[in-house]
């Protein structure tokens, strides 16, 4: 191998050129859920932890969360010890909708049963799955808001129009559960938002379908 | 070691690399998010940096593929691919040194599977890349003397056009 030679350094500037041209040109005519905005919004892991509760909660039924990893980012952090309220299920025939809970860590893993729970409540659900995901089949009600997809400030917003979330209201957010971040990462996105009740399903979407839980199929009209 | 140079030998070492790019670069090309997923996923890239590497470099790897199938610019196609390979085998050393699974991406999204089994993936990938790597050496390795250079683009290429 001998050293690159005038032509060959030039070739290769246009080799990057011609890519780049190109990345511009087929971004600039992509769909939506193929495009990618050239500033990346994705939050990058970082060591980020939980912020601890202003007070102790007044909730009856506390679940420890020390020792678990943290739920923000995907930075192996061990969470300090202390304690957070967990909801409780309603009863099924329950018939009232149990009120939201006071928020006091602003993203939180949430059990399959609360997520059941969230839902017959009304909550608002979230799915940060790729959009063709969710047109194969979504939580019944869902907001299709991909994390990764460069539409996803415009759904947001259409999702603020349509269900006028405060910033303490419980969001639950889910995606396909096991390894998947991309829940967290539009958390992280929410929060930064303003947002502090940000409730993350953690089992997700295949759990749900397990328990034969109410969905609909299609894309986000 | 003549043999190891022999321009029917690089030319079928363009081959299989500018076939195993263009096949790298087809579907990264159509889901560029999911590729921004999967160089997320290796945590070694600013937040900035991740959509514009996600947008170019499958169109890098094409030209690339392009480049070395058709014998055309093929030795700075080399080169590039030479690049690449070496960044995809310290992105993999260190998260495999950091025991942190992920998916390799090399071919755009893979079905879901178990941290082991990505570990274990990634060592082959590893393995993969340090092979085409040897290719690529084959490839920018000047001809064997005595060789006549080939007369067509897809012939044995040692005279770059």
């Amino acid at each position: 191998m001998s050293a690159p030679r005038p032509t060959t350094l030039v070739r290769l500037l246009a080799l990057a050129a011609l890519a780049g041209l190109a990345a511009l040109v087929s971004n600039w005519v992509a769909g939506p859920a193929r495009r990618l905005a050239w500033r990346g919004s994705v939050v990058v892991p970082v060591p980020t932890m939980i912020v601890p509760p202003a007070r102790e909660p007044a909730a009856p039924e506390l679940a420890p969360l020390a020792g678990r990893e943290s739920i923000v980012g995907k930075a192996r952090v061990e969470v300090p010890r202390m304690q957070v309220p967990t909801l409780t299920p309603p009863a099924p025939a329950a018939s009232a909708a149990p009120a939201p809970p006071e928020a006091t860590v602003p993203i939180r893993e949430l059990g399959s049963a609360e997520a059941l729970a969230g839902f017959q409540a009304g909550w608002p659900f979230l799915d940060a799955r790729r959009s063709a995901e969710f047109a194969e089949g979504h939580v019944r009600g869902a907001f299709c808001t991909s994390v990764w997809e460069a539409d996803l400030e415009d759904r947001l917003i259409d999702f603020k129009a349509a269900r006028h979330p405060g910033p303490g209201d419980p969001i639950i957010i889910y995606c396909s559960g096991g390894d998947c971040h991309d829940s967290h990462l539009l958390a992280e996105k929410l929060l930064a938002q303003g947002y502090f009740h940000l409730l993350i399903y953690r089992d997700g979407y295949p759990d749900w379908v397990a328990l034969g839980r109410p969905t609909a199929k299609g894309a986000q009209p | 070691m003549n043999w190891l140079r022999h321009p029917r030998l690089r030319l079928l070492a363009r081959l299989i690399l500018g076939l195993v790019f263009l096949g790298a670069a087809l579907p990264k090309l159509a889901d560029p998010p999911g590729f921004a997923k999967a160089i997320w996923a290796y945590e070694l890239f600013p937040a900035w940096s991740l959509n514009p590497l996600a947008l170019a470099l499958p169109w890098l790897e094409l030209f690339c593929g392009l480049a070395l199938c058709f014998g055309l610019w093929w030795r700075a196609a080399a080169l590039w691919v030479g690049a690449l390979l070496l960044s995809f085998c310290l992105a993999l050393t260190l998260n495999l040194a950091r025991q942190h699974p992920v998916d390799c991406g090399c071919f755009g999204t893979s079905a879901p599977k178990t941290q082991a089994q990505r570990l274990a993936d990634m060592r082959w990938t590893l393995l993969r890349d340090l092979g085409l790597l040897l290719l690529v050496v084959q490839v920018l390795l000047p001809a064997a003397p005595g060789r006549s250079p080939g007369r067509s683009r897809l012939g044995s290429g040692s005279r770059e056009s």
